[in-house]
């Protein structure tokens, strides 16, 4: 039977992939970051997920603006590391979960989602940098991944309440599926950030830890906000945030929290990582 | 048009509908440089390479100035028009600096909190 070993939050920013580009993983400015995601990546190499499916959004990389869907779910065999204007990044191109994909897809509609099925698509760095912080650079991944794209840029943006219940048919889907997989779901984006108007530069280090808390002990609260609660308080790009919020979704009421970390600033961004399991899974150890 | 005054959020351009029609040719020119030939022809002539997309002339000269503030308030979205600074590289943090109206420095201390 297929079974959720976890849900894990993260962040997405470029800067991340390109500093790991430029070697620059321990330099005095990265190193304090990339080392908060080591207990992250022990965990994952303990847990050995065979599937993740990975909540993201496109940056105007594999989506223009003349089609915007408003969730979009891959099904390909194979996802490339698209050419963002700086060429593609050196990085395995991820192995699809074809299979669930399309069962994911089933479940969906079923239940009055409606998304864009994508057979073909390449992939940006919202879906490889959560991907290098928490398996590292291998060369070759050893989980097959789900797309899920939220469009996040072009408004009406979706509701937050509606990636929560999303995130009830992602649940319903794994628990529905015909395989022995063991999967992890990676809510990203955020967290505080603002790249436009004369707020730019606006972070949020007490809003996005007080986020962390709630994601694992409140998300229902999380989920009644309005988008532009989002925007007032994680900047008008950390609104993305919501995104977790369907990986939060599938996961149970009750959750133990493994792992935290939060860093900021990454960039222009309040970055930070969760790893949670849900608390009739996770064995008695004490929480870190 | 494209008036902050009908924002409701303070000091913030949501990249609503108006936004994205006012913005669909400087978004659809800097969508342009994921193609490595598109990055040649705006190396080589920019000015050429921005009248393929239409662009008006108050448009080809926020460009042309790297006058990022003008471009967002034209409609450009920072998620696209940050290609151009693959070409002509500038820190995402000095686009965010001249937005804010600071000096590169005063916008990492009093913003992003470094020392």
């Amino acid at each position: 039977m297929a079974k959720l070993l976890g849900g894990l939050g993260t962040s997405h920013v470029p800067s991340i992939g390109a500093a790991l580009d430029k070697g620059l993983r321990n330099s005095p400015e990265w190193k304090p970051f990339f080392d908060g995601y080591v207990p992250g990546q022990n965990w994952v190499r303990e847990h050995k997920p065979d599937i993740a499916v990975v909540i993201f959004n496109d940056h105007g990389n594999s989506f223009f603006l003349d089609k915007v869907p408003t969730f979009a779910v891959g099904c390909a065999e194979e996802y490339r590391p698209v050419d963002e204007g700086w060429g593609p990044r050196a990085i395995p191109p991820f192995k699809g979960a074809v299979e669930f994909s399309w069962h994911f897809i089933d479940k969906l509609v079923e239940n009055r989602f409606d998304p864009m099925i994508c057979q073909e698509i390449e992939v940006d760095h919202g879906i490889q940098v959560p991907m290098e912080l928490f398996w590292g650079r291998p060369a070759e991944w050893p989980v097959k991944v789900v797309p899920i794209f939220v469009n996040v840029i072009q408004y009406p943006v979706p509701l937050p309440s509606r990636c929560y219940e999303m995130g009830r048919v992602l649940r319903e889907a794994i628990e529905s599926y015909d395989g022995e997989e063991r999967f992890v779901i990676l809510g990203t984006g955020g967290l505080s950030h603002q790249l436009q108007g004369a707020r730019a530069g606006f972070v949020n280090p007490q809003a996005d830890k007080a986020f962390l808390n709630d994601i694992a002990a409140d998300p229902a609260k999380l989920a009644a906000m309005s988008r532009e609660e989002y925007v007032e308080t994680f900047g008008s790009e950390g609104a993305e945030l919501m995104m977790w919020l369907v990986m939060r979704g599938a996961m149970d009421r009750e959750v133990v929290v493994r792992h935290k970390h939060y860093f900021v600033p990454a960039s222009m961004t309040g970055a930070g990582m969760i790893v949670m399991e849900n608390k009739v899974s996770a064995p008695k150890t004490a929480a870190a | 048009m494209t008036g902050e005054r009908d924002d409701r959020i303070p000091e913030t351009l949501l990249f609503d509908r108006k936004r994205a029609l006012r913005g669909y040719r400087i978004n659809k020119m800097a969508m342009g440089l994921v193609n490595p030939l598109n990055r040649e022809a705006f190396k080589k002539d920019e000015e050429a390479y921005l009248d393929r997309f239409g662009l008006s002339a108050e448009e080809k000269a926020a460009v042309m100035s790297r006058n990022w503030r003008e471009m967002v308030r034209l409609g450009g979205n920072v998620f696209f028009i940050l290609k151009i600074s693959a070409i002509d590289p500038v820190r995402l943090t000095e686009i965010g600096a001249h937005q804010a109206g600071m000096d590169h420095d005063e916008f990492l201390r009093k913003r992003l909190g470094k020392t």
